[in-house]
Order: C-alpha cells, then structure tokens, then sequence
C-alpha cells in the first residue's frame, strides 16, 4: 500500500487490537442509523488492550441526505456525530481517576466542513464548532487525545477533527498526505502573488507552504511517521506519553498551547510568543487598576 | 465623561473602525490597549511577499471596564486584509482570552467569595474572513489555540461575541463564535463557515448566486440568525446599541449566560441534531422556508420590516423547537 488517502477504516484496523471495533457504539451512545452522519466513523475499540474511542472519515461513504457530503467531508450531521462520541467517552468514563480515561483516537483524513446552502442555514458552524469544544473539554478532563494524519488535513478539516488533539501525528509527505490550509495556486489566485515565486519563497517558510514537514517545523504537528507500519506503535505510545503528562498535571505541554511552545524549540512562530509576553508584561503594569 | 466617548456611543457599528469600537463599548476613559500599535508588533510573514503591515496586525486587543467588571476586549479591522487571522493577529486574540481567564483564576484564589460583578469577562467584536493566507499554516494553528482557551473559560468567564461589521465573521472564525456564550448582532452583522463564492463554486449558480446581495443575508444575516436561535440578542446598528445590550448580558449571573450558548453539552447538541432533521425533513430552498417552519406565516415581510417591528413580529426557531 503506498498510502491511506480514503482509506480511514482500512486505517482504523491497522491501529486497533484485531476485531475490537465496536462501530457506533461508544458508552451509552448506539448508533444504529447506517444513514446518520453516515461519512463519519465513530466507536469504540481496544488498543493495546485498553478501551478507546475511535473517530474517523468514511471517504467511500456519501451522506446519501446532503450532496456536499462525501469524500470525507464532515458535514452537519457528521459533525455532531463526531462531538456524541465525545461527550459519550467523557460521559462513560466520569467517575473514573485520570489514569483511567479512556484514549480518544483520531483518524484524519477530510478535505473539509460541508459548503453548502443548507449548511449555512442552519449553520455549519455549530455543528464541527461543537466538535471542537467536545475534544478540548475531553482533553480538559483528562482523556489522552491522539490524532494520526494518514490522508488530507485541509483547513478547516483539520482544525475540527485534528487540531484540538493533545498530540497530533502524521504520515510524511511521501505518503501523500496533505496538510494545508489552501494548495499554492489557490493562494496565488487569490492573493494575485506570482505562483513561481511563491513557491521558491515556500521553500525557506513554513508558514504558507502546504505539506506536513511545513505543519512540523511550526510545532502543528508533534511527530511525522514514516512508515505505515509504525502507525500503531507510535500511537500507542504517544497515547501513553500523554497520558503521563496528564498524570503529573504537565496539561499545558499538550493541546494547541502546547504546540505553541513547540513551535519555539523548533525556531518558528517566533513572533508569537513576543506578542503574548508584551500583553501579559503591559497587563501586570496596569492590573491593578482593573482587578479588585 | 469625554464628549469623544459621547460621540462614539451614536455612530455606526458597522461603519465604526476596530479601535472606536474597541473604545466605545467599555465604560470612558477606561480603555487600556494592550500590545498595541506602539510596540510595532507587525506580521513577520507579509513582508516577505511584499505586503504592507500595519502595527496592530489588524486586531486592538484591550482591556476597559464595564461598571466594576473587568472586560477583556478584542476587536477585529475588516478593512486590514479581511480582518484575516495571522500570527500575531491569533496570538493577540487566543492570549487575551487566556488573560481573562488567568485573572479569573487569580481573584477568585485570593478572593473565593467575589462578587459576580466584578468578575472578568471577554468581548470579541468580530470583523474576519478567517484564516490569513498569506500566513495560512501559522493562522490555521492560532484558531486552535483560539478554541482551546475559549474552553478553559467555560465554567469561569463568559465571552460576548459582537457581529455587525463589513466582513461578518466567517471561516475558522465562524467556530469561534459559535463556541461564544452569546452572540450579539445587528442585521448588517453577518455569521457563517462558507463564504457565498465557495458555496456557489460547490452547489452551482442556480442552486446558491453569490451575487444576490439579499439571499446572501438571508442565509447568514442578523435576522436569519435570530430565527434559528443562534444569535440571542439582535440590535440596531449603533455603538450604544451593542453597548447597551451587552451591558444587559453581562448584568446576568454567570449560569444564566452560559446557559444561552448554542453548543457546548451533549444536551445543547441534541437539541441542534433536532433542527438537522428538520432540515432534512423539510429540504429548505431558502431560508425563508426555515423561518416558515418557525412560524412566520408571511416570511417575505420580515426582510425589510423596521427592526423594531421585526423583533416584536417574528416567530423563532427556537419558540417552536
């Protein structure tokens, strides 16, 4: 296999322990409509022997009741599809001590949020927003979040079923995957930037290039694989690494604030911490004047 | 009392720039920027491609009060790039919600007992396309710092998004909002994910023409979102007007604002899941098909009715559902 574009369930038994996937099922969330969400992936598997909930992308599979759903597109129904899974993994496991709660797996492979007119009706917005604060509050309480590139991350795919993860993981580039906001011709339509240049200036910058080594050396992603048998591994253990942070209250090094500072060891984004030590500097000198 | 200030309260929202607004909605005189345009933090990345900078990278991060609560404001310039999310323009906004929050966390330490008025709160007066392209991998990540700090201030801080800008509010950007405890617009304000020119290139003219000034407020305009319920509070186009409702909101105790958010529960998502089946249930051509469903006999009256009139008029989704 040269490499998993539109293959998210093929990726989802790679990564688990053999058969354990219970699809639509998670905590006390069943799932039984084929239909619902149907581009979605959610469940409940064993890796490595313990329970985790696992969140995925159905590229073969179209929501047969919205046309821009397919491809792996999270659509409105997906979204909030994928947010149950969430709040049912924090649910099923709220009494249990952090070293108990169970590992939310992320398989990404979406070229993006469904566009369309029924969408922005009733707001897609809502729907892959809920997500996101469903996995940040996850995070928040406790359960390692681990998420895996093995396809397309584009834009605001990838900020929904991605980015809100305590790590996040990629394929190399020689495996197709695609981690980018816009590809170079759209940026170069759009911004009326000569495309050549563009790409020669892409080369030395991360920061609009598209490509996941671009994503890593800008601390968006914590570890690039490369080889597709070592996905499980390096899940594994990333999934136990977060975990030992969680345990000794290290949360701040995880998240996307922790990929903040990440992006500091890794010599970008350097303007970023300059902004927030000049806010934080000026704030204490007039604090008082604020904070009874 | 300025007469500055005083002359603020009466203009436009949707004409006023990021810094008036930023002023205007907080008490006079009590404004504080932070990491403003004096400190020349300007984006790294556009010169790099040619592109002119401006000091505040098109944001005014701040603090002010409103009576005795502190208000951490943050306010977006539609007319530098868009009001696109850059570096510094993402780290500006994620790190004035995570002050709020740090605030929070100290005060209430120190005093356990601290009366609601005088706790911390966030006001975001959005006015953006989304992510930067120019710095798109670099925008891409501050949205997610964005998100995670909004969920640190769940349980501790309320934060008041204001739509009735030129841009709207839309990509990445539309997530932060909706994830907002309350959102605030006026009809000019504008909220959605997929700008029209997407949604036309991905459905077809016929289907959706981005060129229909009206259809396009129809399906992401103040009013519309008022009917679905996603926006709480719609206002006139004035600085007070927005000044005034938010001063209303944050009079409220904390429960009851968080209570007015659309998502962020199992149960408030449940409740969202009811509206997509009615969305599929009824296959909606326009959104006046919606707010039919919502109960407005006469949909096509409610586009053009005086606001007050509107607001005693129209029937919501939420009434209904």
């Amino acid at each position: 296999m040269e490499d998993l574009i539109g293959q998210g369930r093929a990726a989802i038994d790679m990564i688990i322990d053999p058969d354990s996937f219970r699809e639509g099922e998670v905590g006390e969330l069943s799932i039984t409509d084929e239909d619902f969400g149907a581009s979605a992936v959610i469940g409940t598997a064993e890796l490595d022997g313990e329970i985790c909930t696992i969140i995925a992308s159905d590229a073969m599979t179209a929501n047969p009741k919205f046309p821009v759903v397919y491809a792996g597109i999270i659509g409105l129904e997906e979204g909030y599809k994928m947010a149950q899974a969430v709040y049912h993994s924090i649910k099923a496991d709220k009494d249990k001590p952090l070293a108990e709660k169970r590992s939310i797996v992320l398989i990404v492979d979406t070229p993006g949020n469904g566009a369309g007119k029924h969408e922005e009706i009733f707001g897609m917005n809502k729907s892959t927003g809920a997500y996101q604060m469903a996995l940040a509050d996850a995070r928040k309480v406790g359960h390692p979040i681990v998420a895996i590139v093995v396809g397309r991350a584009i834009s605001g795919g990838f900020l929904c079923h991605g980015l809100q993860a305590d790590h996040v993981l990629s394929l190399g580039p020689k495996f197709n995957t695609m981690i980018h906001v816009m590809p170079i011709t759209s940026i170069s339509r759009i911004t009326k930037l000569d495309i050549e240049w563009l790409q020669e200036l892409a080369e030395n910058n991360p920061v609009f290039a598209a490509g996941p080594d671009y994503f890593y050396k800008l601390g968006g992603v914590e570890e690039l694989i490369d080889s597709i048998e070592l996905i499980r591994e390096r899940v594994v253990a990333h999934v136990a690494e977060v975990r030992t942070k969680k345990l000794a209250g290290r949360d701040d090094e995880l998240g996307p604030w922790g990929r903040g500072a990440l992006s500091v060891e890794r010599g970008s984004r350097v303007a970023r911490s300059k902004v927030i030590q000049t806010m934080d500097d000026e704030f204490a000198a007039v604090a008082e004047r604020y904070l009874s | 009392m300025s007469s500055k200030w005083e002359n603020i309260q009466k203009r436009s929202f949707l004409e006023s720039e990021a810094r008036t607004r930023a002023l205007g909605l907080v008490d006079p005189g009590t404004f504080t920027e932070l990491a403003g345009p004096r400190h020349r933090i300007s984006s790294p990345h556009l010169p790099l491609l040619g592109e002119a900078v401006e000091f505040d990278d098109g944001i005014v991060t701040g603090v002010g009060l409103i009576g005795k609560k502190p208000v951490f404001v943050a306010s977006q310039e539609g007319r530098f790039i868009g009001g696109a999310v850059g570096e510094v323009h993402g780290a500006k906004l994620a790190n004035i919600v995570r002050m709020a929050r740090k605030a929070y966390d100290e005060m209430l330490a120190s005093n356990p007992d601290l009366p609601e008025e005088k706790r911390p709160a966030v006001i975001i007066s959005f006015d953006t396309g989304g992510v930067r392209l120019h710095e798109a991998n670099a925008g891409l990540l501050a949205h997610a710092e964005v998100m995670d700090q909004f969920q640190d201030c769940k349980g501790k801080v309320p934060i008041i998004a204001l739509i009735g800008s030129r841009v709207g509010c839309f990509g990445g950007m539309g997530f932060v909002a909706a994830a907002s405890d309350v959102i605030i617009m006026s009809q000019f304000g504008r909220l959605g994910l997929t700008g029209p020119e997407v949604i036309e290139e991905e459905m077809g003219k016929d289907e959706f023409d981005a060129s229909d000034r009206a259809l396009v407020y129809r399906t992401t305009g103040g009013r519309h979102k008022y009917i679905m319920g996603d926006c709480n509070v719609l206002v006139a186009d004035s600085i007070a007007a927005f000044r005034g409702a938010l001063q209303e909101v944050l009079g409220k105790l904390y429960a009851e604002i968080a209570e007015m958010s659309c998502i962020g529960s199992l149960e408030k998502i449940q409740y969202q899941l009811k509206l997509v089946d009615l969305c599929v249930e009824t296959a909606p051509k326009d959104a006046k098909d919606v707010w039919k469903s919502a109960g407005n006999e006469n949909p096509d009256d409610l586009t053009d009715m005086p606001l007050d009139e509107f607001l005693t008029t129209v029937k919501r989704l939420t009434d209904r559902y």
